[in-house]
């Protein structure tokens, strides 16, 4: 375990890193968007306000598109501008461009519409309750026995519900795109994940009007964990629309309002489950998983969020009888998308809430019910797949030892029986597949570009962005370790379609995982190839052969096969783990969680550079506290949520103190972490607070005005 | 209307709309883009310069409250001896992720460190708490400006020739 400084962190302290809005082109006018305000209706009218001159702006509506106005994604069923119709608030209907931001956004502002209303759905509990809602697409994993109960079984039943969560990067969405109309392409710079997801998009929507879309990002990523996937594609596609229209360079940057009303949120669910447990054994003998994600407008990238999500919806937990159905619901809310884990935290928000209630229907530790049913070498997961390593028990028990556990469960319950106020201690587990699942990877097909100059900078090429995560650092580190080589001269490049070969988005715990480990491999074909002792020295004296690029793809292991119709088989070839313990005080009189300590073991195999794999760890744990505690829009949601003012990120002072410790760390290969730490943080706070209160609340967030409810019902 | 300030150390006079955002002003006139717009209502800090030595949110400050103000960017601080001091720590931690936020997290942290600068952990959760950062957790940052407040300790004698804020 080494820790390297990262490549980036200089310019960005000083300042002088640049980010989307930090670059400005000749001639560049500024772009934005007119959006819906109803949830479902049919546009009528659309009046411009008479005190423009409106040949001043750019406008460019769903007519205006010469190729498709279908966003591609794996259900293409999204538009990039409505049509007649609009199915949420917050639906994009025009794109409009001016050379003064204040001008554009006050025409914008003074923009009437008016619309036909139709029936809509926002409210996410009602749209998930009705089965009639569904998308019709079903999922399930049938890996029941038809056992019928027994006598001695216990029967567990919950519904639990999470809401939407606003990934709330730093920066927000921006684009900026140029349309060369001698050579026919559109260059489109952002702050994004995916560049050749956005070459895709502004090829589909530019149609015949282009040869070639070329994407670059931004050097600066302020933040994405998700949300930076598929959304910057509208984006990017509606920006060409009006580079094309105006023939000028065109900026979109999002105020925060904007992208907080019109972007992907992660889907909000209702997991219902039922669960048998021998009351002697204490061992779990039938789960059952009514897994639902509330999908919105349309279905995009949802269907790969439920299949995450039902597979990993099942626990750590081995149980010989498991049947999981999983569907997307339909409701007039922006579609929602990626955020770091999904589907899997609503999922273990669930399993790991009923967990404790199954526990305490047996009058039993949660931790001596777990480690009854924890994964061992041997079980299998509902997907048949073997377990073939005890790493989540190890984690498991790593941190029960860590966090005291056992002492401070006696010690608060003493100090509750006094105290009107309560201390709280709980756990949580999980698992996390790493890259795309079953056959993704293979069809991916990722392919990565070493080339070595004369000058010996070792340039790295992958399509996956640094958006803070730090995989241009890690993935420099693979390479210049594998090539004995200096880090200063070993540099990843800004991602740049043209330049850089598709080695697949910048998502699914992949980045390290699937790239990084293909980097390592070309290393070494690079080595066995050139034959050198030292690579400096061997540069300099074959001049002649440099310089020198080296190329390779990706190959599936072969023994992982998934069937997609059937969900059984090898879904991930590989699995990182944590176990994590939560300790909260409990305020009675204002009713408020105070997350005290929170500890996580993970074991994620070998560990590149401890400290960016701690500011992993680190920063999704806090995104998991506020999942858990702050973070929610308000029931009818999106035109009411207008900013961070009203959506509450924790800040320094709601953050816990978090303690991240690594194991099993010496083995061969990395494997994913960007997700799993968003997993376990708010099913192990909601556990801590049964602990402390007695009370089971199965929703997040525990904000006082839910607990005060729940209070309510317990005196009664 | 022309306002009359000083910015990073020297006096500059702009003739702009009354009601325009310091942010912006930095931003477009002065093309100063190391300070960032992350929610444009004051929440999130990323936009903190210091004015009269004191932090403050530049979305929320309009040039009509400019006249005769001493303005402190992000670039100035960086060069300033405390400044190069938290950046060494932030460094060395692995503090910054996608470091949209750290422009902001600096000049507090400078302000802190010259205001008060006590190795304080209660203390330096304050000092940040107008200042969001959605990447890091805030672990590593509390870790880098500890160890700042540390190192000025130990090292004070080559501080003494701090600039004076004001």
């Amino acid at each position: 375990m080494k820790t390297v400084k990262k490549v980036d962190a200089r310019r960005k302290l000083e300042g002088k890193a640049k980010f989307l809005d930090d670059y400005s082109y000749d001639g560049m006018i500024y772009g934005q968007f007119f959006c819906s305000n109803s949830h479902h209706g049919i546009i009528k009218k659309i009046i411009f306000p008479q005190e423009y001159d409106l040949s001043q702006f750019i406008i460019v509506s769903a007519k205006d598109i010469p190729g498709k106005n279908i966003v591609p994604e794996p259900e293409c069923d999204q538009p990039f501008i409505a049509e007649k119709e609009v199915f949420h608030f917050g639906q994009i209907i025009l794109g409009v461009a001016h050379p003064c931001k204040e001008t554009l956004k006050d025409f914008i502002k003074n923009i009437k519409i008016e619309y036909k209303e139709l029936p809509a759905l926002a409210d996410t509990k009602e749209t998930l309750k009705d089965e009639m809602n569904s998308f019709g697409r079903k999922i399930i994993i049938d890996y029941s026995k038809n056992v019928k109960p027994k006598r001695e079984w216990i029967h567990t039943h919950s519904v639990y519900y999470t809401p939407h969560q606003e990934q709330a990067y730093l920066e927000p969405q921006g684009m900026i795109a140029i349309h060369n109309q001698e050579q026919k392409t559109m260059f489109v710079k952002g702050t994004m994940q995916c560049p050749f997801f956005v070459k895709d998009a502004v090829e589909a929507i530019m149609g015949d009007k282009i040869k070639e879309a070329i994407i670059e990002t931004s050097e600066g990523i302020g933040g994405a964990f998700g949300g930076k996937e598929d959304f910057p594609n509208i984006i990017a596609g509606i920006a060409s629309l009006l580079s094309y229209k105006s023939k000028k360079p065109v900026k979109i940057v999002l105020d925060r309002s904007d992208d907080m009303k019109i972007t992907t949120k992660r889907h909000p669910s209702r997991v219902e489950i039922d669960t048998y447990t021998d009351s002697k054994t204490h061992k779990i003998k039938k789960i059952n998983i009514d897994y639902r994600l509330d999908a919105g407008a349309y279905q995009t990238l949802s269907p790969v969020v439920l299949s995450r999500g039902v597979l990993h919806s099942g626990g750590g937990y081995a149980c010989e009888d498991v049947y999981i159905k999983g569907q997307l619901y339909k409701s007039n809310t922006p579609s929602n998308g990626a955020f770091r884990g999904f589907g899997a935290p609503q999922a273990f928000f669930a399993i790991e809430s009923h967990i404790d209630k199954i526990a305490a229907s047996l009058n039993l530790d949660p931790y001596e019910f777990r480690r009854m049913n924890i994964f061992r070498i041997g079980d299998e997961f509902p997907s048949t797949q073997k377990i073939t390593e005890n790493h989540l028990f190890d984690c498991f028990e790593k941190v029960i030892e860590k966090s005291d556990y056992h002492r401070k469960i006696k010690e608060f319950a003493k100090f509750n029986k006094s105290n009107d106020d309560k201390k709280g201690i709980g756990i949580a587990i999980a698992y996390h597949g790493g890259g795309y699942t079953g056959n993704g990877e293979k069809v991916l097909n990722s392919e990565v570009k070493i080339v070595i100059e004369k000058n010996g900078v070792v340039k790295v090429f992958v399509s996956n962005a640094d958006m803070g995560q730090g995989a241009h650092t890690t993935l420099a580190q693979l390479v210049n370790e594998t090539l004995s080589y200096p880090f200063e001269k070993t540099i990843v490049q800004i991602p740049n379609t043209s330049k850089t070969p598709n080695s697949g988005p910048t998502v699914a715990s992949r980045t390290i995982y699937i790239v990084g480990n293909l980097l390592r491999k070309l290393a070494l074909k690079i080595k066995k190839e050139l034959q050198f002792e030292n690579l400096e020295e061997f540069i300099s004296n074959n001049q002649e052969y440099f310089p020198k690029e080296f190329r390779m793809h990706f190959v599936q292991d072969p023994s992982v096969i998934f069937n997609e119709e059937t969900y059984q088989g090898i879904a991930y070839k590989d699995y990182s783990w944590v176990a994590c313990v939560a300790e909260i005080y409990y305020h009675s009189v204002t009713y408020t969680i105070e997350p005290k300590r929170i500890w996580a073991v993970f074991d994620i195999g070998n560990v590149v550079n401890v400290k960016i794999a701690e500011g992993q760890a680190e920063g999704g744990i806090m995104q998991g506290v506020g999942y858990g505690l702050t973070e929610f829009f308000y029931k009818k949601g999106y035109g009411r949520m207008q900013g961070l003012t009203d959506y509450a990120l924790p800040t320094s002072l709601d953050i816990p103190e978090i303690n991240v410790e690594f194991i099993h760390t010496n083995s061969d290969f990395p494997k994913g972490l960007g997700e799993i730490p968003m997993h376990t943080p708010a099913p192990a706070i909601r556990n801590a607070f049964y602990n402390a209160t007695g009370i089971f609340i199965d929703e997040i967030p525990l904000v006082p005005e839910r607990i005060i409810k729940y209070e309510l019902l317990k005196k009664k | 209307m022309k306002v009359n300030f000083n910015l990073n150390n020297k006096k500059v006079s702009i003739d702009v709309d009354p009601m325009k955002r310091l942010l912006d002003i930095l931003r477009e006139d002065f093309g100063l883009l190391g300070t960032k717009e992350g929610c444009g209502e004051g929440e999130c800090g990323a936009c903190t310069v210091l004015m009269d030595g004191k932090p403050v949110t530049s979305c929320l400050v309009n040039a009509c409250h400019l006249e005769g103000k001493t303005i402190l960017t992000v670039e100035a601080i960086a060069k300033e001896p405390i400044g190069k001091l938290l950046i060494d720590c932030f460094d060395e931690t692995n503090a910054v992720q996608c470091g949209f936020c750290f422009p902001g997290f600096l000049v507090s942290s400078y302000y802190f460190l010259i205001s008060d600068g006590e190795q304080n952990l209660d203390k330096i959760k304050e000092a940040l708490s107008g200042n969001i950062c959605r990447c890091t957790g805030y672990q590593k940052i509390f870790e880098s400006v500890m160890l700042a407040c540390k190192k000025k300790q130990l090292y004070s004698h080559r501080f003494s020739l701090i600039h004076p804020v004001r």
